[in-house]
């Protein structure tokens, strides 16, 4: 599977900072999802997976144009 | 398919972190820029015969009401000056880091305020007779007022916990001598080691004897063994945890990084150990940096004041540091690294498709710690040729000590975030099997790291600075 098609790419993808410190409950008491170590990971809504941008499967579904600003950074990893 | 789906596309995606655009997209990045621009600044002063002690006012030490009015109706133009300072710095970084500025300048302007109220109840001269410790009342405070009455949501924007810690340990890095990480960092790193591990190992086997799922147990072994919430979240994208795990994680490690706040100072102060000793043991048990740093600082207000109590405040500080950055928060990335291999050959090999990549060691590595670093020479630096009697008389007051005012504020602005942005009944639910493995390794963590700070390291904890 290509790059362009990683889980960063996808439109059940999650990984906004903001998106994240409100879906997951107590992140931004003692640390933060603007942090370094998490890199890039975020939720996937179709599996309800925590899992790195890279990742890739079968339901892939590509995000809209306007929707996605991830696709090219992730496919020059 | 998930309902919570339907989110805005501006929630979808933020670029990729990992390339140049870390250094505008991550708050470890924010933290250097912030903290080695005040370093830089306060060297450049120093050179220049100048320095930086009319920004890094803070309240004096006072006996009545009286002494307290008049330092403030002779310094206000001071504190108004250094609100503006953090206001615009904090501001630039967090709108770079995409918040709303206007939502910052309200909740700082109030987290500011009780700062302020914080910092004078701390230089009151008997509140150490009453164990009144500016960590814990700042602690408390928050407390209180997240779960009572509340704390409007987009008022949390000024309330960020790990920016303002890692903005205070990158300006720590200034009262640190290179030398002084050169002897002191492989003890914490061996010592650190040891603990984690046996942590991970104890978490991990509890968790799996209880029937979690090794995902789950990996997460929840990651938080107690290296840097609590930080490590759960990283921890969870390397395995792929499930969408769960990392909250109940992150619940029972707010909930011990808490009790261990209160705990451990007072345990420490009990036992009479030295200053250094009980940052190292704080450095090696507590389970985030925030929770930590609180600790340790609450720990350094204790030599010269209790009776018994031997070291200085800053040996305190510096132990923990030197334990919880240099000794676990650095090999996060391994431990990431290591754990995505497992998971990805052995865990589940044909699910996701990853494969774990060297190279997510430095992308899960804790940036903050090269300012860290950095400020620390650069003050050595700066302080090139001087003699130790020279360097306390000059370097030490005009260059460190404003640096260190600075850093005590960036510290209050966090201890007091911890508070406010940590609501109980907002935590998810962690059920008894989870707890009861995390349980476990912390009764491990503590026991050991007390051995190896008070016995078998303690020689190098009791002299760390001297």
């Amino acid at each position: 599977m290509s790059a362009a098609q990683r889980c960063g790419a996808c439109r059940h993808f999650r990984n906004d900072p903001a998106y994240l410190e409100a879906a997951i409950p107590g992140l931004s008491s003692l640390s933060s999802a603007a942090a370094s170590v998490r890199a890039d990971d975020g939720l996937c809504l179709r599996h309800d997976r925590y899992l790195g941008s890279d990742a890739v499967c079968a339901a892939f579904a590509a995000a809209h144009a306007g929707q996605s600003n991830g696709t090219a950074h992730h496919a020059s990893r | 398919m998930s309902t919570t789906e339907a989110a805005a596309p501006s929630d979808r995606v933020r670029g990729s972190q990992s390339g140049w655009s870390e250094f505008w997209l991550k708050e470890d990045w924010w933290a250097i820029w912030l903290g080695l621009g005040i370093v830089l600044a306060a060297a450049v002063l120093y050179v220049q015969g100048g320095s930086l002690k009319y920004l890094a006012v803070t309240p004096v030490k006072w006996t009545s009401a009286a002494q307290l009015g008049q330092h403030f109706a002779e310094n206000w133009p001071r504190y108004l000056v250094q609100f503006l300072f953090w206001l615009t710095i904090f501001g630039a970084a967090l709108t770079a880091l995409g918040h709303r500025l206007r939502d910052f300048v309200a909740s700082f302007a109030g987290l500011y305020a009780l700062s302020v109220a914080v910092f004078v109840i701390g230089q009151w001269t008997e509140a150490n007779y009453y164990n009144i410790e500016p960590p814990l009342v700042a602690l408390a405070l928050g407390l209180l007022i997240s779960n009572t009455v509340g704390v409007p949501g987009r008022l949390e924007t000024g309330f960020r916990v790990e920016f303002y810690v890692k903005t205070g340990i990158v300006l720590l890095g200034a009262t640190l001598p290179v030398s002084l990480i050169v002897w002191a960092g492989p003890v914490a790193i061996l010592q650190a080691s040891i603990v984690s591990l046996a942590t991970f190992v104890v978490i991990f086997g509890v968790a799996r004897y209880l029937g979690l799922d090794r995902r789950l147990a990996a997460v929840l072994g990651a938080g107690g063994a290296v840097c609590g919430v930080s490590a759960s979240i990283a921890i969870a994208g390397a395995v792929g945890a499930k969408k769960e795990h990392a909250p109940i994680a992150i619940t029972i490690v707010i909930l011990w990084a808490i009790v261990m706040i209160f705990v451990l100072p007072f345990v420490a102060r009990a036992l009479g150990l030295p200053a250094g000793i009980a940052g190292a043991w704080i450095g090696t048990s507590e389970f985030a940096d925030a929770a930590g740093i609180a600790a340790a600082q609450t720990y350094a207000g204790f030599p010269g004041q209790v009776p018994g109590i031997e070291g200085t405040g800053e040996q305190a500080v510096q132990a923990f540091t030197l334990m919880k950055v240099i000794g676990r928060d650095v090999w996060i990335g391994i431990w990431a690294f290591v754990l995505a291999v497992i998971a990805t050959t052995r865990w589940e090999p044909a699910e996701f498709g990853r494969k774990p990549q060297a190279s997510e060691i430095w992308r899960r590595f804790p940036k903050f710690v090269l300012g860290f670093l950095a400020a620390s020479l650069i003050v050595t630096l700066a302080a090139r040729g001087d003699g130790m009697a020279e360097f306390n008389k000059s370097v030490v007051p005009v260059l460190v000590a404003p640096v260190k005012d600075l850093r005590s504020w960036a510290f209050i602005f966090c201890f007091l975030s911890i508070g406010l942005t940590t609501r109980f009944s907002g935590l998810a639910s962690a059920g008894v099997r989870p707890f009861a493995a995390f349980t476990a390794g912390v009764a491990v963590n503590v026991v050991l790291g007390f051995v190896l700070s008070a016995y078998v390291f303690a020689g190098y904890w009791t002299g760390l600075g001297r």
